[in-house]
């Protein structure tokens, strides 16, 4: 009997049928390496990325409700309506902002749960795409949510409760045949590569070369130092060490400057995304620590999740769970009488 | 093979080629949007000397003492604040603010011994030398106050 093809690295598994390999072959020139086009993916791997940001987009929902719902007291001359809401003339009444939230985290529940998907995914992207395009109505766009909104956006169309999902119980059967598991992942990793190539562009568009030269680094973290000073708050913890050194600023802009650009060579998989996701996770704890200013999907690597294989970490679990065990009913029971006086 | 074959054989790659160039359309138009966007965050080059939009409180002896991010704007984010003050400024709404903010103040009955010595609100703007303020040398280049509001039962 001919093994099936791994579903993970496209290699034939001689594990059988049934038993999705998780051996890794020689990445170094594997050209079906995750996330290369050729490269295929188990629906685990789209069920576990759709859990990840799921499950952080709720979590960011509850914590930032009452930020969110902080919209309501805002000064309705002070209304831009931008994106899909572009038509709105006036603020939308309190209570639809209420409804609007909780509707999106009754969706988000049912979306990282895969229950009704094919009605709890669009509605939980559609959701959460309203309430963060509301808030930048307010004659100041925010950055913060954008790549979250796109990457729902994408697993909402997608199969993604094709495994590990209440649905999936529910069927009790294989899924639907011809669902392509692994463009959808290879998708949310290329609006990883493009949003970084873009926030790249823009600062050699609007700074110029002179971006890297670390003056203007120095003088934005400065600047947000000084803006949290006035608003009462303290400022990041590294703000003053940066400035006081700004000479170490240029090699940092510049490393800035090719982590964004550089962006889509993660889409290569193997050593060069390790390389860029590490690098850009950095990039934003320096962010932070300079600036305090805080891209929270990023920065808790949920964003980033696609570009993995992120479904082993589940057998690995349950592999490391059973050699504890293994070793825990290996141990002998103390003899009870060493110890005791005769 | 049908179009319509073609475009179920070929949907994803289709998604990914507009996806990509929805992407792109901000940057082409040099137009922001949310979610799609220039991300022009930090991008462009900043002076060393900037007016930024803030509130004081005001004690008797005329002492000044910074308003919290919650207190000045309800918010905990300054991008937030700062963008409110700063309309509110323009449109010439900045007694309104002074009054909102300094009902906050009051209604949070002066949470230290240092709020309950306030006795008012100034919603200014300031120039600093940023550089100089995180240096820890003085930084306030010039002032200008918009609006003044009596905080009421300040002591």
């Amino acid at each position: 009997m001919t093994p099936p093809v791994d579903r993970g690295t496209g290699r034939k598994d001689p594990n059988g049928p049934g038993r999705h390999s998780t051996r890794n072959g020689p990445a170094a020139h594997d050209a079906t390496r995750w996330p290369r086009p050729g490269s295929v993916a188990p629906p685990e791997r789209l069920a576990a990325v759709r859990i990840l940001t799921g499950g952080f987009a709720v979590a960011y929902l509850a914590v930032r409700a009452p930020v969110i719902l902080a919209v309501r007291d805002r000064a309705p001359g002070t209304f831009s309506p931008v994106g899909v809401l572009w038509w709105l003339d006036r603020p939308l009444p309190d209570a639809a902002v209420v409804a609007l939230l909780v509707a999106a985290l009754a969706a988000g529940v049912a979306f990282t749960a895969g229950a009704w998907f094919r009605v709890s995914g669009p509605l939980f992207a559609l959701a959460v795409l309203l309430l963060g395009t509301y808030r930048s109505s307010w004659g100041q766009l925010l950055h913060f949510e954008n790549l979250l909104v796109l990457h729902l956006l994408v697993l909402a169309v997608a199969a993604s409760a094709d495994a590990w999902s209440v649905d999936a119980r529910r069927r009790r059967g294989p899924p639907k045949a011809g669902h392509d598991h692994g463009a959808p992942l290879r998708l949310l990793c290329v609006v990883v590569a493009v949003s970084y190539a873009v926030a790249g562009l823009a600062k050699l568009r609007y700074g110029g070369p002179a971006w890297a030269s670390g003056d203007t680094l120095a003088n934005h973290i400065a600047y947000t130092a000084t803006r949290l000073e006035l608003f009462g708050e303290a400022p990041a913890p590294l703000a003053g060490l940066a400035v006081r050194h700004a000479w170490a600023l240029t090699p940092l802009a510049v490393a800035s400057l090719l982590i964004e650009l550089g962006a889509p060579l993660a889409l290569l998989g193997g050593r060069w995304r390790d390389a860029w996701v590490a690098s850009a996770w950095l990039m934003h704890l320096a962010i932070a620590a300079t600036m305090a200013i805080v891209f929270p999907y990023p920065l808790f690597l949920v964003a980033f999740a696609p570009f993995y294989e992120v479904e082993r970490v589940v057998p690995w679990l349950r592999a490391r769970r059973r050699r504890r065990r293994r070793a825990f009913n290996r141990t002998p029971e103390p003899d009870p009488t060493i110890g005791v006086d005769p | 093979m049908s179009w319509r074959s073609w475009l179920q054989t070929h949907r994803w790659t289709l998604a990914t080629v507009i996806v990509v160039a929805a992407m792109l359309l901000p940057v082409a138009l040099d137009r922001d949007d949310f979610p799609l966007s220039t991300f022009p965050m930090y991008a462009e080059a900043r002076p060393g000397t900037v007016v930024l939009p803030t509130a004081v409180g005001v004690d008797a002896a005329g002492g000044r003492q910074r308003l919290s991010l919650d207190v000045i704007a309800g918010v905990d984010d300054p991008l937030i604040a700062a963008a409110e003050l700063r309309d509110a400024i323009a449109a010439g709404r900045a007694d309104d603010v002074c009054a909102v903010i300094a009902e906050r103040l009051a209604a949070r009955g002066g949470e230290t011994p240092t709020a309950r010595s306030i006795t008012a609100v100034e919603v200014a703007t300031e120039r600093h030398d940023t550089v100089a303020r995180v240096r820890g040398e003085p930084s306030e280049v010039a002032r200008e106050v918009h609006a003044r509001c009596a905080v009421e039962g300040s002591t």
